[in-house]
């Protein structure tokens, strides 16, 4: 395959003599899916095989540790921090992803016209999606402060509450912040990725459409939807992966807390594989997250097969 | 109701209300990178506001920490792997999507599936890999190890947004005596142009952003990333430096920030030009 | 591995030169001597030909500490030839790195970390008896609870060289502690428990509330709720690091204690991490609260009137009769992938010499506190007399593991907050005393299964 991939741009330059490979669609593809295939095979691929190897050891920092077949996980099911941190991440994965779809969707359909100020809209509203997280959660971090919080002052002043809120300190209260500070961050993703997929859709379908007197309604959900679906599906189920492996918001706002509220898989994980030594536990955390999220992924495939 | 007040209703407050929404964060950095500590824990003052900035914070940030290497060696690292992955994404996604070739199905799925592995589980035995490579402490083993991540979402977004062309175009021009690679070239890439863009931004950005592995591959203070360096020299102990560090946050985000500007408009004109001819 | 390692040192020991020698010889007869005679005594490891060292240490607390650490490595240098190259983590961060170099086999030489690190991957780590044995008698000899950190059972030697103590006391407002009708001087500070409860109901029935930390604070939530528990003689496990002994009525009645004493705390402490009783106390919405000495140092720079109003004390003692405390607790170890074990020792031993370690433990300003006797005349303590309740830090205190052993069960209980949570549910009542307990009994159970 290497030998393929070097020869291609001397296919290219001869390409009526090399025609015959380039038009051998078998040789063509592998050799053009063979970068991506290096990288994810030696990077991830391997490294995860080790993982999921892990997961079915004991384990330990600088221990490799024997095999103990499924021990991990049936700790792991008779465990009350773990079975709170899978409530916790499909509460958390599913409010947060529905949010953001809908107001990603919202923002996008404001934006996609010609406004005075549009690209300074346009280009604004990416910028909770390109400031660092770790940075951003510092600052969620802060703003949900139990004394000092800037949002507490406000709603003081419009005279929503009298007193100060507990944003962190209450398990619901918690849970309701990480989520909103997620949307924050994800809203921009749905919202480019929506927009993106709105500019596809040609304007001449919507002219035709409008001359057969089709409302705004008709239009959207007959010529926009439909082809927007592709895109819409691809975008919610990155995001769903992102949000389910969450780690940086909710280690720096929270650790977890109050009382494992909310712990997410990646949180759980890392502390017990990383803080607490424990490899082949916290591998097998990390392992639960694989059938969640391949049976979102494979209903995701299948839409998108169905669209084709 | 009149055509001005509809507009303010269903257009322009909505839009206020997101921009506010967004943007506060944004503002709340600023105002603080640019308050004194005294006025920092004090709940007389109007918080949203200061009446004596100072550009202290700042000064700190770019002469008593190596804030500028760090944004140096983050622009090196995050162009390196949106570079590579954008490449290699964009091979594999019209080899899947356009090819069919023998396998190309699996594959599609295959790829995706990589995404679905957590990094935090992964960077002990990547760093394994990354040691026997000799890449520790190098920025080559973020370029390297970023595209896991970045692929995946790459080729499938590619993928659909090949899906949304028109076929017929690259069969006319197939017809016409076009190689693959000039349908490629001319054609195909051209039309997907606005998807190879969301791609770029979206690598980039997670490539500016990425923490964990930035912070286990990397070692030594003047080859870190900025998210990572900010929190080494800016949080002594339990004191975070709330000025600097905010500081740090809008200064690491708003040369991006013009960058993507300059993107977003590019993309829709470039759009406007490919789809419509 | 131990074996084969020992044999490594002992025969570079003996094909070493015959300084190397006579500095082991040195060092026995400096066991008898004392400290009298201390210029003789001097142990010195032969450094390797060509050697060079990485550190990997936790990132500053205080501008002054990185400096004087800085000149301590360049000096070392001058003097051996061999450079040291510093990296600096968030003092949370030195953990995941040293893990992934555990786990790898390669990184930085040594690592100066916290808490339970070495005994996490003990059969990696070079043993440093004979260093830790001879600071201990050229110093006055090491706290109490220091062998318990740097020393492994399971390798039967010194892992590990304590470096100290980021310590913990009570800060409190002067003048509000008189106005609740205390002597608000330390020395007059309530000493029990007991008094320390009427203290804090007297300041907030004057509507100064306290504030101790009940979310996942890793230095100021874990300090106070340890304290808590073994003043009340409630403990998590026993010394065999297996039976777990929290469900007892000693936990029952520390955990009534701070339900009584969460009654006079500020709203929203189950949620605090470790940086928000600083801003709480800054701005005067606490008069007590359990910190570093890095309130008063934040004080000192932007917020003059309260550094001139607060002090700091010992945290009060329990029914058990003596100091019950905890404090973060900082260690240096070498890993034993390192190709220059001798170069890594020298420069620990010349960090903590105390030319050396007397400048970097002044120049911390009172945030580290010393694990060697003969250090408790440094002149930072003697500087300000707010610094002192700080000077003891080391000596009250007792392993986070108490009664079992550090390692990898106790590292994992003190990663999940157990503790914490235990007395999180307790006092907001979210679970009953009982409850709390069983639940706690739960989980510690589980970790030290195996």
């Amino acid at each position: 395959m290497d030998r393929l991939e070097a020869s291609l741009p001397r296919v290219a330059a001869r390409r009526a003599a090399a025609g015959s490979l380039l038009e051998n669609r078998d040789a063509l593809g592998w050799a053009m899916v063979a970068p991506a295939l290096f990288l994810l095979g030696a990077f991830l691929a391997y490294p995860f095989l080790l993982g999921v190897w892990l997961s079915f050891t004991d384990s330990r920092i600088a221990n490799p540790g024997r095999f103990v077949g499924l021990e991990n996980f049936r700790y792991l099911v008779g465990d009350g921090v773990f079975r709170l941190a899978v409530l916790n991440t499909l509460l958390y994965a599913g409010v947060a992803v529905v949010l953001k779809f809908v107001l990603g969707f919202a923002l996008a359909l404001l934006v996609d016209r010609e406004f005075r100020g549009k690209r300074f809209v346009r280009a604004a509203m990416l910028l909770p999606w390109i400031v660092p997280t770790s940075l951003s959660a510092l600052v969620f971090y802060w703003i949900y402060d139990s004394q000092f919080s800037v949002l507490t002052w406000v709603l003081r002043a419009v005279g929503l509450v009298d007193r100060s809120v507990n944003y962190l300190g209450d398990p619901n209260l918690a849970r309701a912040s990480l989520i909103a500070a997620n949307v924050w961050r994800g809203v921009p993703f749905f919202a480019i990725g929506l927009l993106a997929g709105l500019q596809t859709v040609p304007r001449e379908l919507y002219e035709a459409a409008a001359m057969d007197g089709a409302g705004p309604w008709a239009r959207f959900r007959w010529i926009t939807w439909p082809l927007l679906v592709p895109v819409a599906v691809v975008v919610t189920v990155f995001s769903t992966i992102m949000t389910v492996g969450d780690f940086q918001l909710i280690w720096i706002v929270t650790k977890g807390g109050p009382a494992n509220a909310t712990h997410l898989f990646g949180t759980l994980a890392y502390q017990r594989a990383v803080q607490g030594g424990f490899l082949g536990e916290g591998a097998a955390v990390a392992v639960f997250v694989l059938p969640v999220l391949v049976a979102c992924v494979a209903l995701a495939y299948r839409a998108l097969r169905r669209e084709d | 109701m009149n055509r001005p007040a509809a507009r303010l209703l269903t257009f322009q407050l909505p839009l206020a209300a997101f921009l506010v929404f967004l943007l506060f964060p944004f503002y709340w950095m600023l105002v603080t990178a640019l308050k004194p500590n005294r006025d920092l824990y004090n709940l007389t003052v109007n918080p949203l506001w200061t009446w004596t900035p100072t550009l202290d914070h700042v000064r700190r940030l770019l002469w008593d920490t190596h804030f500028l290497p760090w944004m140096r060696n983050t622009l090196v690292i995050s162009v390196g792997a949106t570079a590579l992955s954008l490449a290699a994404s964009l091979l594999a996604a019209y080899a899947i999507g356009r090819l069919r070739f023998r396998g190309s199905g699996v594959l599609g799925i295959t790829i995706f599936l990589t995404y679905l592995v957590p990094p935090v589980i992964l960077f002990i035995p990547l760093s394994r890999i990354v040691s026997a490579l000799g890449l520790w402490d190098r920025p080559a083993a973020l370029v390297l190890t970023y595209p896991t991540f970045l692929v995946p979402f790459c080729v499938w977004l590619l993928l659909g947004y090949f899906r949304t062309l028109p076929r017929e175009l690259e069969d006319c021009a197939r017809v016409d005596g076009a190689s693959r690679f000039q349908v490629m070239r001319y054609v195909t890439f051209p039309l997907a142009l606005p998807g190879i863009l969301s791609c770029l931004i979206f690598a980039f950005t997670l490539s500016w952003n990425e923490y964990l592995y930035a912070l286990v591959f990397l070692s030594s203070t003047d080859q870190k990333t900025v998210p990572v360096g900010l929190a080494t020299e800016l949080v002594t102990g339990d004191v975070f430096q709330w000025g600097p560090l905010m500081a740090g946050a809008l200064l690491g985000s708003v040369p991006v920030a013009v960058a993507y500007s300059f993107f977003v408009e590019h993309y829709v004109a470039a759009l406007t030009g490919a789809l419509k001819e | 591995m131990r074996h084969r390692f020992e044999r490594v040192t002992r025969r570079r020991f003996l094909k070493d030169t015959a300084r190397a020698a006579s500095a082991l010889a040195l060092s026995a007869w400096g066991l008898e001597a004392g400290r009298k005679a201390s210029d003789a005594q001097e142990l010195t490891f032969p450094v390797e030909r060509g050697a060079s060292l990485r550190v990997l240490r936790w990132s500053q607390f205080v501008t002054t500490d990185r400096p004087i650490f800085e000149e301590n490595a360049a000096r070392f240098t001058q003097r051996t030839g061999v450079p040291v190259r510093v990296e600096y983590e968030t003092w949370t961060d030195v953990q995941p790195k040293a893990a992934a170099a555990a786990n790898v086999g390669s990184g930085p030489d040594i690592v100066i970390g916290f808490f339970d690190e070495p005994h996490l991957w003990a059969d990696k780590l070079v043993p440093v008896t004979d260093l830790a044995q001879y600071l201990g008698r050229k110093y006055g000899g090491w706290f109490d609870v220091c062998p318990q950190y740097g020393y492994s059972p399971q390798r039967n030697a010194w892992i590990a060289i304590p470096i100290g103590a980021p310590g913990v006391a009570l800060n409190y407002r002067i003048s509000w502690v008189r106005e609740a009708g205390f002597d608000p001087d330390p020395a007059r500070f309530p000493k029990t428990t007991d008094d320390f409860l009427r203290l804090c109901r007297a300041l907030k029935a004057r509507g100064h509330p306290t504030g101790f930390a009940l979310g996942k604070a890793v230095g100021d939530g874990n300090t106070w709720v340890h304290w808590c528990l073994w003043a009340f003689g409630g403990r998590a496990v026993a010394p065999d690091n297996r039976t777990i002994t929290i469900n007892s009525p000693e936990t029952a009645n520390a955990l009534e204690y701070a339900r009584a004493l969460y009654e006079t705390m500020i709203p929203g402490v189950a949620g605090w991490l470790d940086p928000h009783n600083n801003r709480a106390f800054l701005a005067g919405e606490v008069s007590l609260t359990n910190n570093g000495i890095s309130i008063y140092f934040a004080a000192k720079n932007d917020f003059p009137e309260i550094a001139r109003d607060m002090n700091h004390a010992f945290f009060p003692v329990g029914p058990v009769g003596r100091p019950t405390e905890l404090h973060l607790f900082s260690q240096a170890y070498i890993f034993n992938y390192t190709r220059y074990p001798n170069a890594a020792k020298e420069f620990l031993r010349w960090i903590m010499e105390d030319t050396q370690y007397g400048r970097w433990i002044n120049g911390m300003l009172g945030y580290v506190s010393h694990p060697l006797k003969a250090y408790t005349d440094l002149a930072v303590w003697r500087a300000d007399p707010k610094h002192l309740p700080f000077r003891d830090a080391v000596a009250r205190m007792l392993p986070h593991s108490y009664a079992g052993r550090p390692g990898p069960e106790a590292a994992r209980a003190l990663a999940e907050f157990v503790i914490v949570d235990m007395f999180a549910d307790a006092c907001t009542g979210r679970r009953s005393v009982r409850d709390a307990i069983r639940a706690a009994e739960d989980r510690l159970r589980r970790i030290y299964r195996s």
